[in-house]
Parts: structure tokens; sequence; C-alpha cells
């Protein structure tokens, strides 16, 4: 495919752009004391955009080069990856990777076609209204080996897709998705500072810990069509609304984990299931203030529970939804809440998650000096288990294009907790961004 | 080691209260100070009765009125009725004498615009003379003889104009308008007038009444005093006797009454601080907030005292923790959903009034909360209260006294058919929601008095003799100076007039034409039969002439300008009240833009009756908002504590049944949804959900301590908390009660319906509450129990509603000086340039030239601080009107960091629509909407603001008043500059500019220099175009640069590629091409 794309530029000698970042970033791990980094890490990404006629060719690359090598993963192609899919070399290391290669095309005003906008291969798609949490934006699977601390942008895995959206009116639009891409979520590897251990995620067969517990490479699926993922979003603005119904028929990201008990122990084996997500998004500038909504039902998730019957995990339905709230009243400043819950539904007693979970992300930003300088504080909290995350940024646009900045990344609370479970992996970070 | 949060949550709490308790003195001593110290502000309150308050300072329909009310020096006068029941009516030597005394002595008063008292003494009579037309003054000489007295009757009776607005058409009734140099110093001078009237002579038959609008706004301040200092001593002491009754000792009262006295002092002084007058409304604040201040502590006393009854023995600081433990969390959660019912109202009502009532109301109660948590705890551990003996006496004795009783009793009966009393519930709601639906939304400005008040009697006396005392104006404007010459716009005015007094309650209209008759009458011998418009332009233009050669040249100001371009129409009606004006305000817009506008000449209503139509027309509308916004926040609030969606609800119902349930008593009693009914919802929410609340906090506690046995929680629940809740309902019952006694009649009705709104809150949380919770027996009571975590929950949302009301409380601006400098400003359009075009003829040039359908250009922006170091911005940008509509879509190309950002407006015809905005940001792959930005807000990180980027080479007409200054030759053309000054303080806040005066060119109508000052008055800005050349033949500045001199920071565009002629697809304006790129 690539070649082909080549070949079609190179026979049409058409405007082509370059351009590209590079990132760099040090973490140190708290307390400083310790003198322990974390990474020491350039991600560079050139982009490379070609005219090819009425339509556009998009590629981009990632080279990631991290001098402490903490993060990991270190195997070549870490399993969730699909056969399409995944970095082209990896270690701990370096990584050189696809990131997107995609062509963005339209059809207008066809004597048979409806009128419609396309983007074929790999790219990312982005659903729904939430910041720092999702209920919509599941399309595309993420990479947590860094948790949720580097940009949804660099996280997000992009996706082999087909992605058709068809206009209905001037205000409104259907979206069709079709991912053939069995690629799945990329937890942190054993080991790495952000591996999963919450038992909200992770299954702690009883206290048998004399007893042997063996994980079983996941029954990945694999079949293009069977497998595929299927997506529809309707999106309209509406008397000053910004409105969406979603609707997502796909393989869940993460495996579900199902406990076998054997006369040695216990066999962990990782299966990955389908469900359909229903929901929908509103938006809305009510004077200073900007109203986030999004609501999703799950018709199936399944969660570990202590009641080993089934496998260790129960199966129900799930409600989550966000409701946000930006002021701008304030010049150069913003501040923004978000209520995010979800609720399972027949829920059982032996459930290790509750029934209700309420979480809360709070997010203050203010520019000075022009915006060469910035100053933001998000904080994330579960009400549920009294942990969080804090973080910190200050930001200054030395040049036209080289941004530098200095954060922190603090967790707190329960250890079981989501964020809590890193409680131990605060770390302070410098970083630059320099186009070209 | 893993921490436990809740522990250390609540452990943290004990703490807290230990340390309150350990340091009494100083905290009792630092709680005054601060009280003390806040008090200092106090003095700076002020007053605001008008009735434009209601309306923001930039409402359009107020800022024409005010232009209207400039341009023909209008305004809402004091009226001196002077009644003659007599045989001749006022026709006698002794009144005539009176009407001249009057008018000279208050001529002479300070405040008093000597040259617009308006009266027999000062009025002209216009006569046909021999050399054309005599106009003489009626009382040149003052008639005395009988003679003189039938002929000053039969000139008035000659004299269409005067009769019902000067002189009674029975004769029996003259009066004296008096308008005022400074309106907002009515107050003063409607007191001096009182005065002179009191000791004018009067004989038997004589009778004086002062009246108008001018009247009303100036008896309102001094009424609403003596309301307040009759209302608030006795709200005070109505619930310092409950306290006293319910615990039979003094301290609590006393303690209660600091809390009262901080709460209620404390948000009067921060509104003084921060510049927010006390409207009309604001008078129900206080005895709000003494209602609900003292409720937290009935119920921490209430606690307490049965702790020192159980455990005599103990020691009462502990006791007083102990206390505070148990009760901080209910007390909070209260305080919190009753500052969000109060909140619902800042948001949601769109007049400031109702605005600021919401946002200090909540503020209110949330220091009472503050000196609940802090200075109840301190003073209790100081005073070391004890329990009386009474109470002691009650609690052995079984814990029942009549009150338990009489709640046991009410939960017995509620709760014996579950079902029947949630179907009586559900039977009276449908039935409120059916009644609801009949509201009706009416207000009339005299029927904020009782009705025995003197200024009633003078309303219905100047409504009565005269034609009315309710104004409404319609302004006509012509295209070209001296068109009101030409007879066929007069003919129209004309139409206009005879259509306007064929509808309902009108009883007069005065204008130019009405003059112009009587002009043309005297010239022609005095026939009936010639009051008739002159037929020619020419004739026209002569009896003007000839008018201004023998009378006063400013006789006409009131209905004519200067060149005879604008015309005022004044429309007089006999009723105030809103359901009455609307279908005349209806009727003649309708007329006015089906019949009237036509090329050359348009009409827009203005005055007092339109005013008040305007704001009073939405008041159900934002009713209905506040009412959604309460419920809503209450439920977001009380979901977040309890941790549940349907405990939220839950909480709820009994409000929402009570709400209904007051719509069908409104209906019931006639009441319609005036200023003070329509503010019932929001307060009724906020304290009634309150019972809700505690009821269920406590059903969810006594379950879980009753081993999940229901029935018992219920039956220990109406003793213990139902007897407490009953107290707290009597306080705030009483406290609302006394409103009841106010004699200004919208916070009488609105204690009413407060007091029904609670009470029947309070009921339904004693017996629907109870009865669906025992039918449905939901999970948030018998669930796992969450009771300390809940600990964890509050302490987040507390903050977020904190960040929300502290930055609601940012926001304000102090509205209070704003009008005394918009006058100032209106003043200098005033003065005459006689050689100079007019500056809104140039801003109408600039205004109307073209800037093309749609356009596509590349633009580099460069932003250079005063370092001289540089960023550059390289963007794409398209503009394309859809209809009246603009819609903008910016790009950024470079650099790479920032490429694919995109920026999408929609920019909406309706001015008072605000533009819709979304930003795409490449590192989040989401459009993202935001709010549009404040119009003076710097346009991403440039000079410029977001006002100076959407308008472009335009001005907006509507934010200035324009002058011209000087004009000179500039690269040999001609070019004028326009100085603008903002039209209020709150335009020129909102743009960020005192003053702005721009350069430019005659030919092409392109501004090609301007400076910017700040609202201090100090050099903000400067900013220059270059390049300017014709592009599609559209002339387009290609180069501009600005440079902010306080900063020393510059912005320079590059324009290029300009292309108009191109055309640019619809589809581009979309989020879907924001995310794709171009």
């Amino acid at each position: 495919m690539m070649a082909g794309a080549l070949l079609l530029v190179s026979t049409q000698a058409c405007l082509a752009e370059f351009s590209g970042t590079w990132v760099q970033e040090w973490a140190v791990a708290m307390p400083l004391s310790d003198h322990e980094s974390q990474k020491f890490e350039s991600v560079i990404e050139p982009q490379w955009r070609q005219e090819l006629g009425e339509s556009h060719l998009t590629a981009r690359f990632r080279v990631r080069l991290d001098s402490v090598g903490k993060l990991g993963p270190a195997v070549q192609k870490p399993e969730n990856y699909s056969f399409l899919n995944g970095p082209w070399f990896n270690n701990e290391r370096a990584e050189l990777s696809l990131r997107e290669l995609y062509v963005d095309g339209e059809q207008y005003g066809h004597d048979y076609l409806p009128d419609m906008e396309w983007r074929l291969g790999k790219q990312q798609v982005v659903w729904g209204q939430a910041d720092g949490l999702k209920v919509l934006d599941v399309v595309n699977p993420q990479s947590y080996r860094e948790f949720i601390l580097d940009q949804f942008e660099d996280s997000r895995i992009p996706l082999w897709m087909v992605n058709l959206t068809l206009p209905v009116t001037d205000h409104s639009a259907l979206q069709i998705l079709w991912i053939p891409d069995t690629t799945y979520h990329e937890l942190a590897e054993t080991g790495t500072p952000y591996q999963m251990t919450s038992p909200e995620l992770v299954p702690r067969p009883g206290s048998l810990a004399a007893q042997q517990v063996r994980l079983f490479a996941p029954d990945k699926p694999a079949n293009f069509v069977k497998d595929s993922d299927v997506g529809l979003r309707y999106a309209s603005f509406w008397e000053g609304w910004d409105l969406t119904i979603n609707y997502l028929y796909q393989t869940l990201n993460l495996p579900v984990l199902y406990q076998h008990r054997t006369a040695q122990g216990v066999d962990i084996r990782p299966e990955y299931e389908r469900s359909h997500l229903v929901g929908g998004s509103a938006s809305n500038v009510l004077g200073d203030f900007t109203l986030r909504a999004e609501v999703g039902y799950r018709t199936d998730t399944y969660v570990v529970t202590r009641d080993t019957s089934h496998g260790g995990i129960a199966q129900q339905a799930e409600i989550a939804s966000v409701i946000g709230l930006d002021w701008q009243g304030l010049s150069n400043t913003l501040i923004s809440g978000q209520w995010f819950q979800s609720h399972l539904f027949n829920y059982q007693q032996a459930t290790v998650r509750d029934q209700s979970d309420h979480s809360l992300s709070l997010l203050i930003r203010r520019d000075f000096v022009n915006e060469t300088w910035r100053a933001e504080c998000l904080a994330l909290h579960s009400l549920n288990n009294g942990d969080g995350l804090m973080r910190p940024k200050l930001s200054h646009s030395l040049l036209s294009a080289l941004e530098v900045w200095v954060g922190a990344d603090v967790f707190y609370g329960n250890h079981e907790g989501i964020y809590g479970q890193f409680d131990q992996q605060d770390r302070l970070v410098m970083g630059l961004e320099w186009g070209f | 080691m893993r921490e436990d949060p809740v522990s250390v949550l609540s452990s943290n709490t004990a703490g807290f209260f230990r340390f309150v308790v350990n340091y009494p003195k100083s905290l009792v001593l630092l709680s005054l100070l601060v009280f003390v110290g806040t008090l200092s502000f106090l003095p700076k309150l002020v007053k605001d009765t008008r009735s434009d308050a209601f309306l923001e300072e930039t409402n359009p329909a107020l800022v024409y009125r005010d232009k209207v009310k400039a341009q023909f020096g209008l305004s809402d006068p004091i009226v001196i009725a002077i009644v003659n029941d007599g045989a001749n009516g006022i026709y006698n030597a002794s009144t005539l004498a009176l009407v001249e005394r009057l008018t000279i002595q208050v001529s002479a008063l300070p405040n008093v615009d000597a040259d617009r008292v308006v009266s027999l003494a000062t009025e002209n009579n216009i006569v046909g003379s021999e050399d054309g037309m005599d106009v003489t003054p009626f009382f040149d000489p003052l008639p005395q003889t009988a003679t003189a007295i039938a002929s000053l009757r039969a000139a008035i009776d000659d004299f269409p104009l005067y009769q019902g607005s000067l002189v009674a058409r029975n004769g029996k009734a003259t009066l004296i308008a008096v308008e005022m140099i400074d309106e907002h110093q009515v107050e003063s001078t409607y007191q001096a007038i009182l005065a002179l009237v009191d000791q004018a002579p009067v004989r038997a038959e004589e009778k004086l009444y002062v009246a108008g609008e001018g009247a009303i706004a100036g008896y309102l301040g001094s009424y609403i005093d003596s309301d307040a200092k009759r209302l608030n001593p006795l709200a005070g002491v109505f619930i310092t006797l409950i306290i006293i009754y319910a615990f039979r000792r003094f301290s609590p009262g006393l303690l209660g009454n600091v809390i009262i006295a901080a709460s209620v002092l404390m948000t009067l002084a921060i509104m003084a601080a921060s510049g927010v007058p006390f409207y009309v409304i604001t008078n129900a604040m206080p005895v709000i907030l003494i209602g609900i201040s003292v409720a937290d502590a009935i119920h921490i006393f209430s606690h307490y005292f049965e702790l020192q009854a159980a455990q005599p023995g103990r020691d009462r600081k502990a006791l007083v923790v102990e206390s505070m433990l148990a009760m901080w969390r209910p007390v909070t959660l209260t305080t919190l959903t009753t500052a969000a019912g109060f909140l619902g109202l800042y948001f949601a009502a769109y007049m400031p009034p109702f605005k600021y009532f919401g946002l200090f109301t909540a503020l209110g109660v949330m220091i009472a909360w503050v000196y609940t948590m802090v200075f109840l705890p301190a003073a209790m551990a100081l005073m070391k209260l004890g329990v009386s003996k009474h109470f002691i006496r009650v609690h052995k004795a079984a814990k029942i006294d009549v009150f338990s009783r009489l709640m046991q009793l009410l939960g017995r009966i509620s709760l014996y058919r579950a079902p029947v009393t949630i179907m009586v519930f559900v039977g009276l709601s449908v039935f409120g929601a059916l009644a609801a639906s009949q509201l009706q939304v009416d207000e009339n400005r005299i029927g904020t008095f009782h009705a025995s008040e003197p200024i009633v009697a003078a309303d219905q006396v100047l409504n009565g003799y005269f034609n009315g005392s309710n104004n409404l104006d319609i302004v006509i404007e012509t295209a070209q100076p001296e068109d009101l010459f030409l007879p066929e716009n007069l003919r129209k005015m004309e139409a206009l007039q005879t259509y306007a007094e064929s509808l309902p309650h009108v009883t007069s209209t005065t204008s130019i034409v009405d003059y112009l008759k009587q002009m043309n009458r005297s010239l022609n011998g005095g026939a009936e039969s010639e009051y008739t418009l002159p037929q020619t332009k020419e004739l026209i233009a002569q009896y003007f002439l000839i008018y201004s050669a023998s009378g006063n040249p400013t006789d006409f100001q009131e209905e004519v300008d200067y060149d005879y371009r604008l015309a005022n129409i004044r429309v007089t009606l006999n009723d105030g009240h809103f359901q009455q004006d609307k279908p005349v305000v209806e009727a003649l817009q309708n007329y006015i833009d089906q019949q009237f506008n036509a090329p050359g000449i348009s009409a827009n209503l203005s005055g007092r009756v339109n005013l008040n139509h305007h704001w009073i027309k939405d008041l159900g509308a934002s009713h209905f908002a506040g009412l959604g916004l309460a419920l809503f926040l209450v439920w977001i609030v009380s979901s977040l504590l309890f941790r549940s969606v349907v405990a939220g609800f839950y909480a709820l119902i009994p409000v929402a049944s009570a709400i209904l349930l007051v719509y069908a008593a409104m209906v019931e009693m006639g009441v319609s949804l005036g200023i003070g009914t329509s503010m019932f919802a929001s307060v009724a929410i906020g304290l009634g959900v309150d019972f809700a609340i505690h009821t269920i906090d406590r059903l969810r506690t006594l379950y879980q301590s009753n081993n999940a046995n229901l029935q018992q929680a219920l039956d220990e629940f109406y003793p213990s908390t139902g007897r407490a809740l009953f107290f707290n309902f009597l306080a705030i019952a009483g406290g609302f009660g006394v409103l009841m006694s106010s004699k200004v009649v919208p916070l009488n009705n609105f204690g009413t319906i407060v007091v029904l709104s609670v009470t029947a809150s309070f009921i339904a949380s004693m017996t629907l509450l109870p009865a669906l919770i025992k039918v449905f027996q939901p999970a948030f009571i018998t669930g796992k129990t969450e009771a300390g975590n809940a600990g964890i929950a509050l302490a987040k949302p507390l903050s977020l509603v904190f960040a929300v009301a502290a930055v609601s409380w940012a926001s304000l601006t102090p509205p209070a000086e704003a009008a005394s400098l918009s006058a100032s400003d209106l003043a200098q359009t005033d003065v005459p340039l006689t050689d100079l075009p007019q500056a809104d003829w140039i801003v109408t040039q600039i205004n109307q030239q073209d800037d093309g359908e749609f356009v596509s250009q590349r633009m580099t922006m460069r932003m250079v601080d005063k370092q001289g170091k540089s960023r550059e911005r390289e963007t794409v940008g398209y503009r394309k009107y859809f209809g009246d509509e603009k819609r903008t879509i910016l790009f950024y190309n470079e650099p790479a960091n920032v490429k694919g950002t995109a920026f999408l407006t929609f920019d909406y015809a309706d001015a008072k629509q605000d533009d819709d905005q979304w930003l795409y940001l490449p590192a989040l792959r989401k459009v993202r909407r935001i709010s549009a930005a404040d119009r003076g807000d710097y346009f991403l990180g440039t000079d410029f603001t977001y006002e100076d980027i959407k308008k472009e080479r335009k001005v907006e007409a509507a934010d200035y008043h324009f002058t011209t200054l000087q004009q000179k030759q500039v690269d040999g053309q001609l070019a004028y500059q326009v100085d603008a000054v903002p039209v209020s303080t709150a335009i020129a806040e909102e743009l960020g500019y005192g003053r702005y005066q721009f350069w430019v060119r005659a030919d092409n109508w392109v501004i090609f220099a301007a400076d910017y000052w700040d609202t201090k008055g100090n050099p903000l800005k400067s900013f220059s175009a270059e390049d300017i050349r014709q592009v599609d033949g559209i002339w387009t500045r290609h180069k501009v640069t600005i440079k902010n001199h306080k900063t020393g920071h510059q912005t320079f565009f590059d324009v290029s590629d300009v292309d108009y002629k191109t055309p640019v697809k619809d589809n581009l304006f979309t989020q879907r091409t924001m995310q794709r790129g171009l």
C-alpha cells in the first residue's frame, strides 16, 4: 500500500508538505533525593501530507528513543496488536512505527452515490465530549505504558479502518465506521512502573498464595470480518446544541481474565468478549459556561468478582455518563469541572468494584503575557476509593515553534484504587517540544 | 500501609471541633473581629429603586430608551395634581394662583430642572394674529378677573393638545409636571416636593396629589426602608422566641441572633463592597436569611441538649464536639442545597436585581454556615450551656413531649396506608400541574404599594382626571434632515396616532402633528374644520419659522429634533398593568412593521410602558428556567451527597409537589406571577429540600442502627428528628411569615407563597417521603452503608460548589456607578458640529461598504514582545455570509506544533444571540465547544480583541456615541477623525475601551489608523493599516499593526492571497472540516 501510494505521488508531482515535531521529556521519580529517572525520551514524529488530486494522503511516523528504558515494552511486538498493526521495531529503548496513514476524500453531487466524505487507512477516531476519563471515546484502544500520563493523542492506538461521513443536512451528518483491525489495549508490561495492580482490574485468586497461578496467553480474535467493530454516529447542531447519538458494536479492548481452578492451582485464561455501546453526547454554551455531557450504555461489561463460580467474573450491563462545566468568565482563564459516574445493573454483592462509581475532575488553567505562559492544574479524584491524581504544569512558548514546560504527576490515596495503585510513581517532568 | 481515607476524614473533623472548643475565646473573638471588619463596608451600600434597574444596562430597549430620552429631553416626571371639585373646577383665581405659586416654588428646588417644569403657568397659547401667529403664555398675566379666567378656559378648551394632559377634560384638575436633573436623587426631590405641597395654602374644595413614575421611584426608597425597619426586628424577635421556647433557655436565642447578624449584615456589607446596590426586592433577603441562618443552630442545640439530658454528668465540651460531629454533615448538606437553590436563581435570572438576590442570599447562607461551624461550638463551649430542667423532664418522661407526639401522630396517619398517602399526593400534584398552566404573568408598578398609601390614591387621580400616568414613546426616524416637513411623512404619523388612539387604554397621543394642526387652525381663523395638517412642505417649514419668531425655540424639543429628522409621538395610557398594556405594545409594533415602516421613514417603540413590557414579558420564562435550574442543581448536589442519583430524586419529590401545590394556590387566590412571586420557586426549593435531606439522612442512619428494620427506624424517626424538623419548619415559616405583614405588596405575596410552599414541603417530607421509602424500600436506604464514605464525597463537591460560587462572584461588575457616567456620555452627542459630516453618517458609510459575500485569505500573525522576541503563526481563513449570519473559519498551518488548530465561529444577525464558537485542538483530536469569549478578551495571544477580529473593518454602531472631531487630507484624500465613546460603563468594561478614536478615508471608508484608551482613560493601543488596495473591487487592508502601550507587545497581520471571487463551499464551515483539516 505504501509503495503504491509513493508511486502515485511520483507520477502526479502534486503538492507535498513535510512537517514534524520533536518532543523531549525527562521524568524523574519523586522524591527527587532518589535520583531516579523514569524516562529521558525523545519522540520524533515526522508527518508527510500529499495532495492526490481532490484527495489527501497523510502519513505519520514515530521514532521513540529512551535512554532510561524503564517503561517497556521489551518485546518486539506486544500481543495486543493485530497482524496489521504494531511497531515495526521495538525494544525498551527504541521504537519505530507507522502512527497513521490515511487518505481523505469526498464525493459531492454524484448522480447515484450519496454525498460523502471518507478517511480510509490507519487513523484515530475520537467520540464524546469528556476530557480525561472515557465514556464514548473507546473506538481506538489505548496504550497504558505510561498509564494516562501521556497525551491521549499519543497513547491512543490508531487502527486500520473505513471511516465514512454522510452529510444529512447543513448541520448534521452520519458517520459510519468499519474497523477490521483486531488490536486492543496495550497494558504496561509486568515489572514496569505503570503495571496495573488494582483489584478492580486484576483478579486476586483468594488466599491461594501457595497454589500455582498460571497466566495463559489470551485467545485473541483474529478474523477481520467476524471480529471487526462497527460504529455509527449521528452528529447534529441544533438550536445551539451540539448533539450526537452513538452506537458501537465492538470487541472489548481489555481481555476478560477468567479464573479456572485446577488441582494444581488457578489458571487465568484471558478471553476477549464483545459488547454493544449505545450513547450520546451534548454540549452547549450558557453564557460564560460550556456544558458538556455524554452518556453511554454498554450491554455487557465483565467485572472481577469474589464469587469464583463463573470464572471469577460477573457479566453485567453498565451505564456511564459525564457532566462537565467549563467556565471562561475571566479573561485568559478556564475552569473546568467534570463529574463522571458509572453504574452497574444487576449488581452482585461479591463484585469487587462498587455498583456506582463516581469521579470528579477539575482543571484550572490560566494564560499570561499574550498566551506565552500557561499555568494549569488538573485534578482527578475517585470518590469511591478516595484516590486521585494531581497534575500541575507550567509551560512557556519560548519561540514560535518551541515550547518548554515543567510539571508534576502526583498520585494519592487508596492503593487499591485506579490512581492510588501508582502512589509510589509520583514524578517531576520537564520537557520541550519543537515543531519543524 | 494503606490509609483509610474515611477514618482520616472523620478524625480530622473531630480534631477540628476539638480545636474549636479548646480555643473558644480566640475563635469567638476572631469571629467577631471578622464580623466587625466586614461591617466597615456597610455605609457604602446604595439603594436603587428605579424600575430601570430591572434591566441590564446593556439591554437594547433600555439603551434605546436612554438615547430617546437624551434626544428629546424626556424623563419620568413627578406630577403634582391640583384638583378642585367646585363648580368651576380649577377655573377660579385662587386655584390658578396656587398653580403659579407651586410652579415657582417647585422650580426653585434643587435638582429640579426649572426649564422643564410644565404647568398652566409655564405653557403658551397659540393664536392667529395679523402678522401670523401669537405665542403667549396663558399666565401673562395671572388671570384674576372673571373675564380673564373665562378667556383662559376658552383658550384651553380650544387647544385639544392640553386637554387631558395639562388640564382635566372636565376642568376639575390641572397638573404640574416636574422633571429632574439627576434621576438618581429622586428620593430627596420627592420629599422636598411633598414638603412644599404640605405647606401650600389649600382651600376646602382643593386637593393636592403627588404622583407619576418619578414619585413612585422617589417614594419607593423610603417606603422600603420603613418596611425593612419594621420587618427585620420582627423576624428576629419571632425566631428568638421560638428558640427560647424550644429549649427553655435564653442563651441559645442570643447565639442564634449573633449568627443572624453575621449572616445578614456581612452579606449586605459585601454587597456594598462590590458595588451592588440594594434593589426593591433585596428587602426580602434579610428576612430570608434570618429564617435560614438560624435553622442549623436549632438542630445543633437540639442534639446537644438531648445528649446532655441523657448523660448529665459528661463534660460539656465533649458534648459540644459530639453534637457537632453528629450534625455537621446534614447541616452542611442543607446549606449546600439551599445555596444551590439560590445560585439557580442567579444563573437563570436575566434581571440584575434577581441575579444579585440569588447570589448574595447564597453567600449569606454560606456565611451562616461558617459561623455555625466555628463560632457556635466555640461560644457553646465558652458559655457551657446547661440544659433546662423542663427539657430533662421531657427527656426522662420517655422523650415524648407534645410536639414529638404530634409528629408521631403525623407519621402514623401517613404510614398506616402508605400507598394511599402516595396516591393523595399524586392527585394533588396533578391538580397543581393543571392549575399551573393557568398561571398568568402580570405586574403593575403602582401595585408595589399598599392600597392605603396616598400615592396609590394619587395615581388613581392621575389616571381618572387626566389621560393617565403611563407613557409609551414612538420615535419616528426619517432619512434626511427636514424630511419631517414632508406632508406624506406627517400624514403617516397622523394615521399612526389615529390607530394608537383606537387601542384600549390609550387615552391620548401627542406629537408635532398636533401642534401643526393647532397652528394651521390658529392661522386660518380658528375654525374647527381647519384643525388639519398643512398641505405643502413649504407651508410646514413656514409654520415652524413663524412659531420660532414668537415662541421659545425649545418648545418642541420633546416632539422633534433640531434638524427635523426625528420626531416623537407620546402615547398615554391609563393602565399600568402588563396584561393590559401588552396588546397595545404588540398591536403598535405590528402596525409599525406592517404598515408604517417604509423606505425613508421608520418607527421604534420606546418609553416606560415599552420598557416595562420588555422586562416583564420574559418574567415567566425566567421563572421556569430558574425553577428548572434550581431543581437541577439541588438534584446534582443531593445526588453527590447521598452518592445516589435516585436519592437525589427522592429529595426533590417533596419540593416538587409543594411547588405544584403553590401554583394551584396562586391560581385560586388570583395571584399572578410578578416580580415578587416569581422568586419564590428557587427559594422554596432551596429551603424545602432541607426537610427531605434531613429525613433521608436520618432514616438511613436509623435503618443501620435498628438492624435493618425499616419500621423501627420510622418509629424512632418521628419523635426525635421529626420534632427538630418541626421547630426548623416553624423558624423558617415564621421568618417568612413576617413578610406577610409587609406593606410592600410583592414582598407580602412572596412571603405568603413561600410560607405555603415550605409548609407543603415540610408536610410532604414528613408524610409522602417516608411513605415512598416504606413502599419502595430504595437501595440508598437499605443498601450497603456508605455513611462514613459520604464524608469524603462531601469534601469534593463542596470545593466544586465553592469554586462555582467564587467564580460567579469574581465575574460581578459593579453596576451602580454606570448610569451617571452614561448620562454624561450621552450629552456629548448633542454638540452641534455643523461643518463636519455627522459621525453617525460616517459610521453608516463604513458599515455599508461591501466586504464580499465570501473571502479566503492567508494571514501571517507576528507577535513581538517588548524585548523584541517574536512568534509567528501562519493561517488560512475563510469567511462567508449565510443570509445575515456570518461564519468564519481559521486554520493554523505553521509552526508544526500548532498545525491543524482550527477556530470556527457562527456570528448571528441578532446581536443578542451569542456567537457559537468551536476550537479544534489537534492534540485532543476533538472539536471543543467554547464559550463565546468576552468581546474584550484578547484573540489567541494577539493584541486584537475578539470584537476587533469579528468586526473586521466595521464598527458596532450600537456600542458607541460618535462625534466627528476633524477632517484633513491624507495622501491626497479627505479623511475624518471620529471619536467613539461607549454608550455605557458596562459596554466600556465589556469592550475594554473607555474611548476609541479612528481615522477613516472618505473615498473608500476604510479605517486606517486608530487609538484606544482603557476604561480609566489611559492610552491603551494604537492601530494602523497599510497597503490598502482594491482586490476584486473591494478595498482591503493588507498590513495591519497594533501596539499595546501598556505591555509594549505588538501584533502584525500580513494578509495575502485575498480572494473574493472563488466561491467558498458551505461545508467548509463545519466541525467535520475542522477535524479533517483543509
